[in-house]
C-alpha cells in the first residue's frame, strides 16, 4: 500500500477483478477433470475447435479487407452523411447479435431481399453453411476493426504524407510505405479485438447460419448444445475457448497498449 | 476524481441495500416456452383477477434450462415442464409437491406456405435434399421429434437431412416461417395459438406420433407455497383446461 492510490479505488478494483474472474474459477472447479479425455471426445471438441478457428480467422480477414477501407473513408473523406454512415457501420457493436442475425436472414436468407435472388439465379444458399457462419461473424466483428483503424488514422500527423508526396511519392506508395507502417499497432489491435469477438460469436451465427456440427457449430454453439446432454463436455469446450482467448490477448497486450 | 470514486462507492452501497423488498404477493412461475402464449395472455391475468393484489411473474424457457435455474437459484414457486424428465430432475432436487400432469401436446410437421420440398407425410422427410430443421437433442421437442422419426422407420435418412439443430420450438417455427428450411417438427400448440405464423401443418399419424405430457408442480421451498398450490389448482381446473385447449393443447388423460 505504498502507492498513493486512494483506498476506494482499491476496493472497487478488487470487486471488479473478483467479479470477472469468479466465473472462470467456478468453471475450473466444476470441470470433471478425471474424465477429461472422454468428455472432450464425446462433445466433438476437435470438430468445433477446427470450425471455430476457420470461421474466426476468415471473419477477421474479411473484417480487415472491408473494415480498413471503410475506416479510411470515415477518417479522410468529406462525403456527406459521414457521421450517419459511421453510426450505421459501428452499430453491430451495440446491437444484440440476434437482431443482427434476423436482419441477415431477411437480407441474405433464401427468402431474403438479396438472398432470394442469389438462390434463384445462382443456386447459392448461405443459411446453414459455413460461409453463412463466417458472414454472421464478420457482421459483428468488423466494427471493431473500423473503430481502431479510424482512431489510428486520425492520430497520424498528415505532414508525413505531405512530405512523402512532396518528395515525389505516389498516393499508393505513401499509403504503403508511410501510413500503413505507422498504423500497424492500431491495425493489430483492431484485428485482435475483432478476432476475439469472432471467436465468442453466438447469437448472429445461430440465428442466421443455424447449428450443425461440422458445418456451422462453432465452439460457443457447441457449448450451448452440449450443456444439455453433456454438461462436463460443455465445461471443457468452454475452457478451450478461455485458454485460446487468454493466450492471444496476453500475447497481444503490449501491442494494444502501445497503440494508445 | 475523488468525487467520482466516492459517488460510485455510494451507489454500490445504496443498490446493495435496496433490492429485497416485501414480495409476498408475487408468484413466480417457471414454465416451458410452449406455454407462453396461453399463460401470459389468459391464465396469468385470470388468476390475478381471482386473487386481488397478486402479481404472477412468468419465466419462460426450454424446460431443461428452467430445471437448471430452479436447482441453482431456487426462486420458483411453480414449475410447469414440457416433459416428465425435467420435472423428475426438479423432484429429486430440490423437490416438488402437488405434482400433476395437466396437458398433452402432439407433434406436427410444418412447412412454409409454398411447401418447396413437397412434404405430404412424415415419410417425405427422408427424401433426398430436404432441408430439415429440428430442435437440438436434449430439448424436449427435439428428442420427441427424433423418436417420431424412429417410429416411422426413417431415423437415419431423415437425420442426414438435418440442416440445423435449433435451441427451442420458436426458433424452429421461425426458420420455417422465413422459408430458410423446407420443413420442421414442433408441437401443435406452437402453431395453433401463435396465430400469425406463416406455416402450414402436415399431420403425423397417431401410431408414430409422440405425445408429450406436461407436468406442473409446486417447487419445494417456494417463497409463496400457498399461492403456488392455488395456481396449480387453477391450471388443472376447468377454466385453465378450457383455455389450454384453445391454445392447441389436449387434456392430460
Amino acid at each position: 500500500m505504498r502507492s498513493r492510490t486512494p483506498l476506494p479505488l482499491w476496493i472497487l478494483a478488487g470487486f471488479g477483478a473478483v467479479f470477472v474472474s469468479l466465473p472462470l474459477v467456478a468453471l475450473l472447479m466444476r470441470a470433471p477433470w478425471d474424465d477429461i479425455a472422454g468428455s472432450l471426445s464425446g462433445a466433438g471438441a476437435s470438430e468445433a475447435l477446427r470450425l471455430s478457428v476457420v470461421v474466426s480467422l476468415t471473419a477477421t480477414a474479411l473484417s480487415l479487407l472491408l473494415g480498413v477501407p471503410l475506416a479510411w473513408i470515415l477518417a479522410r473523406s468529406r462525403i456527406p452523411g459521414r457521421s450517419v454512415l459511421r453510426a450505421i457501420v459501428v452499430l453491430p457493436i451495440v446491437l444484440p447479435p440476434v437482431v443482427g442475425g434476423i436482419g441477415l436472414l431477411f437480407a441474405l436468407g433464401r427468402g431474403g431481399v438479396v438472398g432470394q435472388w442469389l438462390y434463384s439465379m445462382l443456386g447459392l444458399q448461405l443459411t446453414f453453411t459455413t460461409w453463412g457462419a463466417i458472414l454472421a461473424t464478420t457482421f459483428v466483428s468488423m466494427p471493431l476493426v473500423v473503430l481502431a483503424t479510424e482512431a489510428g488514422l486520425r492520430s497520424i500527423d498528415r505532414r508525413y504524407e505531405q512530405a512523402a508526396s512532396a518528395l515525389g511519392a505516389s498516393p499508393r506508395y505513401s499509403i504503403r510505405r508511410v501510413v500503413l507502417p505507422m498504423l500497424g499497432p492500431q491495425l493489430a489491435a483492431g484485428a485482435v479485438l475483432a478476432w476475439a469477438r469472432a471467436l465468442g460469436e453466438f447469437g448472429a451465427t445461430i440465428t442466421f447460419a443455424g447449428n450443425l456440427a461440422g458445418r456451422t457449430q462453432t465452439l460457443p454453439l457447441a457449448v450451448y448444445e452440449t450443456r444439455l446432454t453433456d454438461p462436463g463436455g460443455a465445461i471443457f469446450l468452454s475452457l478451450i475457448l478461455v485458454v485460446l482467448s487468454i493466450a492471444v490477448l496476453v500475447a497481444m497486450r503490449d501491442r494494444i497498449t502501445r497503440a494508445r | 476524481m475523488h468525487r467520482v470514486v466516492w459517488l460510485a462507492t455510494a451507489l454500490v452501497l445504496l443498490t446493495g441495500c435496496g433490492g429485497t423488498g416485501d414480495d409476498t404477493s408475487e408468484l413466480t412461475v417457471f414454465a416451458a416456452s410452449s406455454l407462453s402464449a396461453a399463460f401470459t395472455h389468459e391464465i396469468g391475468p385470470a388468476f390475478e383477477a381471482e386473487h386481488e393484489g397478486t402479481t404472477v411473474v412468468f419465466n419462460f424457457a426450454a424446460s431443461d434450462a428452467l430445471a437448471g435455474q430452479i436447482q441453482s437459484e431456487g426462486t420458483a414457486d411453480v414449475f410447469a415442464s414440457a416433459s416428465g424428465t425435467w420435472m423428475d430432475a426438479v423432484q429429486d432436487d430440490p423437490g416438488v409437491s402437488d405434482r400433476q400432469d395437466f396437458v398433452q401436446n402432439r407433434l406436427v410437421i410444418i412447412t412454409p406456405p409454398e411447401n418447396p420440398a413437397g412434404i405430404g407425410s412424415i415419410e417425405d422427410l427422408a427424401n433426398e435434399g430436404v432441408q430439415l430443421v429440428l430442435a437440438a437433442e436434449g430439448v424436449p421437442v427435439g428428442d420427441y421429434s427424433r423418436e417420431a422419426l424412429a417410429n416411422a422407420g426413417i431415423a437415419k435418412e431423415a437425420e442426414a437431412n438435418i440442416v440445423t439443430n435449433e435451441e427451442d420450438n420458436a426458433s424452429v417455427v421461425a426458420k420455417i416461417a422465413s422459408g430458410e428450411g423446407d420443413t420442421g417438427i414442433v408441437y401443435e400448440s406452437d402453431i395453433s395459438a401463435a396465430a400469425d405464423n406463416e406455416v402450414v401443418a402436415v399431420e403425423i399419424p397417431d401410431h408414430v406420433n409422440v405425445i408429450a405430457t406436461y407436468p406442473i408442480a409446486v417447487v419445494t421451498g417456494a417463497p409463496n407455497a400457498d399461492l403456488a398450490s392455488e395456481f396449480v389448482a387453477f391450471v388443472t381446473g376447468p377454466d385453465g383446461q378450457a383455455t389450454l385447449e384453445e391454445y392447441g393443447f389436449m387434456p392430460a388423460t
